[in-house]
């Protein structure tokens, strides 16, 4: 499912240059939950983001299903996070001025292709699974936090994607809502079999992944 | 393309205040511009009629010709010498924008006016002229044609009716205004083919017909100067290039004040593709600074799949509506101001003996048009290179908040 080869990532700064990643080598196969560790300024959101498509490595390959991801046209790379990957971060990422359902519907509307009422549909479908029912018109100031990042997990899920990175989804939660949305997360793996990788530094998360990548100063801690 | 204007109304209508302010800086460049060209446009025409009523700069006449100066050369003076009409067609001389020839006869027995009353016949080159036809106050609506006779505004008779002269039956096309120019005010106007056609009727000093009612013969020419042309320019010009000819200049503070204005005018137009280059320039700087506050927005679109030309789309659509919305307010405000001062414009312009023609409705929606289209474009243009900049960047360094 998910190949690295040789990943890494420089960072230029007033200090000269930092890798973030020093070269990593990873294998993570289709369906799994892996969990990426490691203490803050590790280099495991660096190594999410240049798997994820959203941070061209210095050096290496990624390859997700067969594609080497970094060998894609600016388009075409568009076109795979937007139809093979979906994306928790760990803020709070809806756009403001777009309801809910709208939110969920973003990503099928940007890649096209399915008609606009399939799309809602589907959106809709998607809050009610999460329990947003009824919160489909609701601007994101007005539901709580716990629900936004519901609703993000709909949204990251609009494409039937083949891979969800979750960067720290929790990380801003108190402790019922941090389990109930890896609740949702862990359910997304289980039922539909795809690919979770989730990067915490929240160990307890962590030990209920099938495969952990110890992440410390760039490189993976055998 | 829905999808992305309905994000961009979204955005805009989320920062009101700021969607606001720029919408407004945008209407008053626009309406500055639209005032500014519908008034231009107007003063322009209204120069053309108006300066152009003022008479020529100078005349030339054959050397030895008798000349009655006046504040105004509207028309040559009668004399028995005579000119090539081609003459300033051959020479080509820069400082001399026009020059019109007139052919002028004084007859007496013509039949017009009382039995011994003499009457200038005069002349001219409707392609040429610039001194009588903007006189008319009224004609026949349709084009002047042979047979068809102008009246000086001392002169009285119907539009259309006939009018015998020699016999001949020629007919009323149109009357003149009051110029204080005698000749002018007394005169009889018609094109060259008409006034040639009178050569036998009329008879010269010498018993036959006025050398000047030969064909291709003519009695001065009225010149108009090239614009940054002095008085003094030209009459070196055309004496050092023309044989046999006389130059008498006319009222040079007109000449003055003419070319003066035109070149103020020329001076605003600069003034208002500055302003909009500087609206430009403060629409790409907001739209910077827009583009960096919403760098984590940005990141996320491109994160779930926007393409850059989305983003770019996206961007510059925003500042369209904006721009566009402030371009229609321009025109709405530039209309208001322009109906506010109407009449102290118009009154100012013609007490100083410029008869105020505004553009005509369609003109004006042009204007209006072109000024909405034009500050799309400032928007368009000032949105570009920050949102492309932006569309360049790794979606991580955005959410992150770089670039």
């Amino acid at each position: 499912m998910l190949s690295c080869r040789g990943l890494r990532k420089d960072y230029v700064t007033e200090r000269g240059e930092v890798a973030a990643v020093a070269g990593i080598d990873l294998e993570i196969a289709a369906g799994r939950y892996a969990a990426i560790i490691g203490r803050s300024g590790s280099g495991k959101s660096s190594l999410m983001a240049m798997i994820g498509g959203l941070s061209r490595p210095s050096r290496g390959q990624v390859t997700v299903d067969g594609t080497d991801i970094w060998s894609l046209s600016e388009n075409a790379l568009a076109a795979f996070r937007n139809k093979r990957i979906g994306y928790v971060f760990q803020f709070a990422s809806l756009l403001p001025t777009l309801r809910l359902v709208d939110n969920v519907a973003l990503p099928a509307m940007l890649g096209g292709g399915r008609k606009s009422s399939a799309t809602y549909a589907r959106a809709a479908a998607l809050l009610g699974q999460m329990g947003l029912g009824d919160h489909l018109d609701a601007y994101p100031s007005e539901v709580s936090a716990g629900e936004q990042r519901r609703a993000v997990i709909a949204r990251a899920l609009i494409n039937e994607p083949a891979l969800i990175l979750a960067d720290e989804p929790t990380s801003d939660l108190d402790e019922q809502t941090e389990i109930e949305i890896m609740d949702e997360l862990l359910a997304v793996n289980r039922e539909r079999g795809t690919t979770l990788i989730l990067v915490t530094h929240n160990l307890a998360l962590a030990e209920q992944a099938e495969q952990i990548v110890h992440i410390a100063h760039g490189a993976i801690v055998p | 393309m829905r999808l992305l204007a309905s994000l961009a109304l979204q955005n805009l209508g989320r920062r009101k205040a700021r969607s606001l302010l720029l919408i407004m800086a945008v209407a008053v460049a626009s309406g500055v511009v639209f005032t500014g060209a519908t008034l231009m446009r107007s003063i322009d025409s209204s120069m053309a009629v108006g300066f152009t009523r003022l008479g020529a700069d100078m005349m030339v006449v054959p050397e030895g010709a008798l000349t009655n100066i006046t504040a105004a050369l509207l028309t040559v003076e009668p004399t028995d010498l005579v000119l090539d009409q081609d003459l300033f067609a051959k020479a080509g001389i820069a400082s001399v924008s026009r020059a019109a020839p007139q052919k002028i006869a004084r007859v007496e027995h013509s039949g017009i006016g009382s039995h011994h009353d003499s009457v200038d016949l005069i002349g001219f080159d409707p392609m040429l002229d610039f001194t009588v036809r903007p006189w008319l106050v009224e004609k026949i609506n349709r084009d002047m044609r042979p047979g068809d006779v102008i009246l000086g505004a001392a002169r009285d008779a119907p539009l259309g009716s006939e009018l015998l002269i020699f016999g001949k039956a020629h007919t009323v096309y149109g009357r003149l205004g009051k110029t204080g120019v005698g000749t002018h005010e007394r005169g009889v106007f018609m094109t060259f083919d008409t006034l040639e056609a009178l050569a036998g009727s009329v008879h010269g000093h010498g018993g036959g017909p006025p050398a000047v009612l030969q064909k291709g013969k003519v009695s001065g020419f009225l010149v108009e100067l090239a614009p940054g042309a002095t008085p003094l320019q030209a009459r070196f010009a055309i004496l050092s290039t023309l044989k046999g000819v006389k130059v008498v200049t006319g009222d040079s503070t007109m000449s003055g004040i003419r070319q003066g204005l035109a070149a103020l005018l020329n001076g605003i137009l600069a003034l208002m593709v500055l302003m909009f280059a500087s609206t430009a320039l403060m629409v790409s700087v907001l739209f910077s600074a827009i583009v960096t506050e919403r760098r984590g927005e940005l990141g996320l679109l491109k994160a779930i799949g926007a393409r850059r030309g989305q983003i770019v789309g996206m961007m510059v659509i925003e500042a369209v509506i904006a721009t566009g919305a402030g371009g229609l307010l321009g025109v709405a405000l530039g209309v208001l101001v322009m109906r506010l001062y109407e009449r102290s414009l118009v009154y100012y312009l013609e007490n100083i003996g410029v008869p105020f023609v505004w553009l005509d409705g369609p003109r004006i929606v042009i204007v209006a048009v072109a000024a909405v289209v034009m500050a799309s474009i400032i928007g368009a243009l000032g949105s570009l290179y920050p949102a492309w900049r932006a569309s360049r960047r790794d979606p991580y360094d955005l959410v992150r908040g770089e670039g």
